[in-house]
């Protein structure tokens, strides 16, 4: 112990300026990692640029010569990504807009409202946090058929819905409110409506943009389930089209980076716009 | 300690006289849509699987299908394939959480060092995980490509003969595993540095003071402060390992051989391809149990140091 301390002050009086040894070390080894972590994207967006011929070449090409669009020009003339994305972006709003709307409602009423009952419902939705997904596959497939719902969006986003983590979230936010404001709110004459449409919901749009942004990702994201109830080419997600893609266009990288950037990228500028957000529903994951 | 306990204060606040019937009527009403969605999408598939798996159940006429207890868990015990899955999922749970774990812990405590640009760094880190699985193996596929790949191109430099990552047999799971690091260590990253910074310096000050160096600090501070953190990661981290699917269908297809085959690509193939709907079910079932047995003991880790 007090050898590690005598090494650690050895490292503190190398300084140049105010700079220690050891922190430019921190830097050195930080930056390392990030530039690992940043090599795939780098090697997505110039590969996409290639021509054929420079993608399959010998090598690692980082500038492409020539920079051409042919890859994602192939993609929208010969494959059906538009149509894909537009799939992928019904869903994922879809399946949003009614997390928020659903899980908010149950929310407020397992928090704001007195009825019976409601700490058996609350006790059954967490404990169904710990139901994997695939689990449900099979008979969720029967049902699914038996309602005449595959190939049907609703088949890939009521499954979605059902899930608890964000009625969770919403619950755990929503108790920690000020009772005094629902109480005032109460002696003004508000319904119990008007206090969750115009009190709770107001308040609460912070976690509500986090859980949104968070569902949006993971609803675009999804892969297994829409592979299994999309039956049709047209109907697909992009999700499962680049992999369709993939095997159409074998040994073609150039137009495989580009399928997974056009795949990727509306979630990139999401994130670069919202990222703090979209964190902070994962640290409410940590911290519940 | 229970969670629902930590939501029963509530009933204290709200005035006792307003426990009403109509109070009793919009509870039900505001909860009815998801509750529906709830029951019908996941508990009833859920009770649902555990009935099928006690059948052999016929995918055409499910009138047809014949109940035999529990014949399909006895058969899973002698199934070779299915040990082989649990075997394969069992060792990528094993090669992936540790690394996460560590690779995770590691980036959290350099970015909360004194550190400039932390929140480039902390955006670059977290943001594999929001690409979905399939973008993320296709283009690890070309990354490991022997043709074309980036990763042989630059091993080919300093060696021989660099491995054929997904085509052979002792390389193709730790391949994809890596693949898994890069995409999934963002969540457990950000977790546990936002548990990093709400450790208080005054403990690190303390520490310091008695004459602790940087690797006291972390054993005896940060360990220690963080731990309920660990523990989630790690827990949530085995759960996600048991589910692989995405990473192995698309880039070796369980291959070569079964040896990237997972339970999940196993019970897909029994329900979809052999449609042995009761025996995919079994499979699920077992591995739901596998998956409420690490919750539990979960549990009971984190509550044993609550109390």
């Amino acid at each position: 112990m007090s050898d590690s301390s005598a090494t650690e002050n050895r490292f503190e009086s190398f300084t140049v300026g105010d700079v220690s040894l050891r922190n430019v070390g921190v830097h050195v080894v930080m930056y390392g990692a990030a530039l690992l972590f940043v090599v795939p994207y780098l090697y997505m967006i110039t590969t996409s640029l290639q021509t054929q011929q420079q993608a399959v070449a010998e090598g690692m090409h980082w500038i492409p010569d020539p920079i051409t669009f042919t890859a994602f020009t192939d993609l929208l003339t010969q494959s059906l990504i538009a149509q894909w994305a537009i799939n992928t972006l019904i869903i994922a709003s879809v399946t949003t807009l009614l997390v928020l709307l659903v899980d908010s409602m149950i929310a407020f009423a397992l928090t704001r409202l007195d009825w019976p009952g409601q700490r058996y419902v609350l006790a059954l939705i967490i404990a169904s946090f710990m139901v994997p997904g695939f689990v449900n596959i099979i008979p969720l497939y029967i049902l699914i058929s038996d309602l005449g719902l595959l190939n049907n969006y609703a088949a890939v986003i009521l499954p979605f819905v059902a899930g608890p983590l964000g009625v969770f979230l919403l619950a755990q936010f929503f108790r920690d409110l000020p009772y005094e404001l629902q109480e005032a709110a109460q002696l003004d004459g508000f319904s119990n409506l008007r206090i969750y449409t115009h009190l709770i919901l107001p308040l609460s749009k912070s976690i509500l943009t986090a859980l949104a942004l968070f569902i949006f990702v993971w609803s675009w994201n999804q892969f297994l389930w829409p592979l299994i109830v999309l039956q049709s080419e047209a109907a697909y997600t992009l999700p499962i089209g680049i992999v369709v893609l993939r095997d159409n266009f074998t040994y073609q990288p150039a137009v495989t980076m580009a399928s997974a950037l056009i795949a990727s990228g509306p979630l990139f500028i999401l994130f670069l716009l919202l990222q703090d957000q979209l964190m902070s529903a994962v640290e409410m994951q940590g911290v519940t | 300690m229970s969670v629902t306990d930590r939501f029963d204060g509530i009933k204290g606040v709200i005035s006792s006289d307003s426990r009403s019937r109509k109070e009793l009527i919009e509870g039900i009403l505001f909860s009815l849509p998801y509750l529906v969605i709830f029951g019908v999408f996941l508990l009833y598939p859920l009770v649902m699987g555990g009935y099928m798996s006690l059948f052999d159940w016929n995918a055409i006429d499910p009138t047809q299908s014949v109940f035999i207890g529990l014949e399909n868990y006895q058969q899973l015990l002698n199934d070779s394939d299915f040990w082989n899955a649990l075997g394969n999922t069992g060792y990528f749970a094993l090669l992936t959480v540790p690394s996460i774990v560590v690779v995770a812990l590691g980036l959290a405590l350099g970015v909360n060092r004194d550190i400039k640009g932390k929140g480039l760094l902390r955006a670059i880190f977290f943001s594999p995980y929001i690409l979905t699985v399939s973008v993320t193996a296709v283009v690890w596929v070309d990354l490991y490509s022997t043709q074309y790949g980036l990763i042989n191109h630059y091993l080919g430099m300093v060696m021989a003969n660099p491995p054929q990552w997904l085509q052979t047999r002792l390389t193709a799971m730790p391949a994809i595993a890596m693949t898994t690091v890069w995409w999934l260590v963002g969540f457990s990253f950000v977790i546990l540095l936002s548990a990093r910074q709400s450790v208080p310096d005054y403990l690190y000050e303390a520490a310091k003071l008695d004459g602790a160096g940087t690797w006291r600090q972390f054993r005896d501070v940060t360990v220690p402060q963080i731990r309920h953190a660990i523990f989630f990661v790690v827990i949530i981290n085995i759960i996600w390992a048991f589910q692989v699917y995405g990473q192995p269908y698309v880039m070796t297809s369980g291959g070569p051989g079964s040896t990237t085959e997972t339970l999940v690509m196993y019970l897909y193939e029994a329900a979809f391809a052999q449609r042995n709907f009761g025996y995919a079910a079994a499979i699920g079932y077992v591995l739901t149990g596998i998956l409420v047995m690490v919750s539990i003991a979960n549990y009971y880790l984190l509550g044993g140091d609550n109390e």
